[in-house]
C-alpha cells in the first residue's frame, strides 16, 4: 500500500477560498477569528477510514432516474472524472458524495424553504460511489438550478454541484462545489469568487464534453478532483 | 493525460452548505465502535460518550454543523498501513464517525477511550480528531479533543504543546456525568469568538 499518501504540504497559496468571505454574511460569525495553530502532520493524519463502504452505503450513482422510467425533470447530464492525489495519483476506494438543487434550484432539504420553487417527485438529488481502482466516478444527473441566497444583498448561486470526498487520509477530506463552464452567474457568485486564484476557480469549473463523444441520452461533463497528500518518497 | 507524479494542485475548499442531505445520514453513524450498522461493537475497550454543542459567533448555536471524528483504538492503533502496527488494531472498532448538530447545537459520538502512541512528533497523548464542516464555513476546520485522565500524557504531547498555555484547556473534555452505563465527556465547539475553540492546519 505504498500509494497512499503520508506527506501534507501548506495549502499553496491563492487557492483555499478567503475567510470571512466577502458577500457571504455567514463566513462572517462562523469563520475562527483567531489564526490556526500550525501543527506537524501526524499518524492521526495520514490515516483515516479505509473500508467506509460498509458502514456508508456506496451504491447510488443514477439521481436522474430513481423511480425506474419516471425520468426527472430537466437537461439530463453525466458527471464522470476521477478522484486524484497531489502525485497525479488515482486515489481508489475513496467515498464520493454528492448533493444538489433540481432543475428549478430547489433543494429536497427540510431547510430549503425560502421561496416555493417546485419539488421534483423524482429528484431527490443526492448519491454516493467509492471510485474505481483507478480513481473513476460517475453519477447520472439533472443539470440544477440557479436560486438565490437569502440575504439583503442580491445573490443568486450559479448552478453548481456539491461534492465531499472521503480520501485514504483524515487531512485528505475535501469538500467543494463543481461550477458549469461559461454561466453568467459564476463571476457574481461570492462562493466561487471566494477562491483568489483564477487558475484555482477553473479547477472548480467541469469540462464540457463533445456531443459525439457521449451520444444522444445525455449531456457529458469531465470532472477531477484532487485531494491534498503526495507520497513523502515517490515510488521511481 | 496524465503521467504518475504529475504533480497536481489540490482541488479548493467550498462551504458544505445548509442542504447537505440529511438523507445520508443513518443511524449508528456516530458509532465508532461499529464497522457497519449491522456489526457488534467493539469491546475492545472503556466505551465512552462525547457530546457536545457547536456554537458561533456571540455564542448562538450552530444548527446543522457536520462534525466528523477520526480516532486511534483503545491501544493506540490504527487499522490503516500508515500505522506500524496495523495488523494488531482492533478489527471491530472503525473509528470513525459522523454527527450532525441538532437545533441546540447538539452533537454526540458513541466511542471507545482512545489509547496514546508514539510517532515521529513524539509522545501522542489519547486523542480524538474532528473535522468540523457548516454553512457559514468555507474552508474545513480541523480540531483535537483531549481527555482529563491524562494530565502526564497531556503535558508531554507536542500538539498540545503547540497551543498556546492559555487555550489548552479548551481541548480538554470534561467529565460529563453517565449515559447509559458509561463515562460521558462535554466538548463545546465555538467557532468564532470568545473562548474560540483552536483549530490546526498543517
Ligand atoms: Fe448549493
Amino acid at each position: 500500500m505504498d500509494s497512499l499518501p503520508d506527506r501534507f504540504d501548506p495549502w499553496p497559496p491563492g487557492v483555499q477560498p478567503v475567510v470571512p468571505t466577502p458577500g457571504y454574511p455567514g463566513t462572517f460569525t462562523h469563520s475562527p477569528a483567531e489564526a490556526p495553530i500550525r501543527r506537524p502532520a501526524g499518524r492521526g493524519q495520514f490515516t483515516g477510514p479505509l473500508d467506509l463502504d460498509r458502514k456508508l452505503p456506496c451504491d447510488e450513482m443514477n439521481l436522474a432516474t430513481p423511480n425506474p422510467g419516471r425520468p426527472a425533470i430537466g437537461q439530463l447530464i453525466h458527471i464522470a472524472g476521477r478522484i486524484l492525489d497531489e502525485d497525479g495519483r488515482p486515489v481508489r476506494g475513496a467515498v464520493v458524495e454528492l448533493w444538489q438543487a433540481n432543475a428549478a434550484g430547489r433543494y429536497f432539504h427540510p431547510n430549503d424553504t425560502t421561496r416555493d420553487a417546485p419539488l421534483d417527485p423524482n429528484f431527490i438529488g443526492n448519491g454516493r460511489v467509492r471510485t474505481d481502482a483507478e480513481g473513476g466516478f460517475g453519477f447520472f444527473t439533472v443539470k440544477p438550478g440557479a436560486y438565490p441566497v437569502p440575504t439583503k444583498e442580491v445573490w443568486w448561486r450559479p448552478p453548481h454541484v456539491h461534492f465531499s470526498v472521503i480520501g485514504p487520509a483524515s487531512l485528505s477530506r475535501l469538500v467543494t462545489q463543481m461550477f458549469f463552464p461559461g454561466e453568467p452567474l459564476n463571476p457574481f457568485d461570492h462562493i466561487f469568487m471566494a477562491v483568489p486564484e483564477a487558475a484555482a476557480r477553473q479547477r472548480l469549473l467541469a469540462t464540457a464534453l463533445p456531443p459525439a463523444e457521449v451520444g444522444a441520452g445525455w449531456l457529458g461533463f469531465r470532472h477531477d478532483i484532487v485531494l491534498r497528500g503526495r507520497a513523502a518518497t515517490p515510488p521511481c | 493525460m496524465l503521467k504518475p507524479n504529475a504533480p497536481l494542485l489540490p482541488t479548493p475548499s467550498q462551504t458544505i452548505g445548509p442542504f447537505f442531505p440529511q438523507t445520508f445520514f443513518q443511524a449508528g453513524d456516530n458509532d465508532l465502535t461499529r464497522v457497519s450498522a449491522a456489526a457488534a461493537p467493539s469491546t475492545r475497550g472503556e466505551r465512552i460518550l462525547l457530546r457536545g454543542v457547536v456554537r458561533r459567533e456571540g455564542g448562538i448555536p450552530c444548527v446543522n454543523a457536520i462534525l466528523e471524528a477520526w480516532q486511534a483504538d483503545a491501544a493506540g492503533r490504527f487499522r490503516h498501513p500508515k500505522d506500524p502496527e496495523c495488523a494488531l488494531a482492533d478489527p471491530d472498532f472503525l473509528g470513525w464517525g459522523r454527527a450532525w448538530t441538532d437545533a441546540a447545537g447538539g452533537y454526540e459520538f458513541h466511542t471507545l477511550l482512545p489509547g496514546g502512541f508514539t510517532d515521529a512528533a513524539g509522545p501522542r497523548a489519547p486523542h480524538i480528531e474532528l473535522a468540523v464542516m457548516a454553512s457559514g464555513l468555507m474552508r474545513t476546520l480541523f480540531t483535537t479533543v483531549f481527555f482529563p485522565d491524562f494530565p502526564g500524557p497531556n503535558e508531554a504531547d507536542p500538539v498540545l504543546a503547540a497551543v498556546p498555555a492559555a487555550r489548552r484547556p479548551l481541548l480538554l473534555a470534561q467529565p460529563d456525568g453517565e449515559a447509559a452505563g458509561c463515562r460521558a465527556f462535554r466538548f463545546d465547539l465555538q467557532l468564532r469568538g470568545g473562548a474560540e475553540t483552536p483549530f490546526f492546519v498543517e
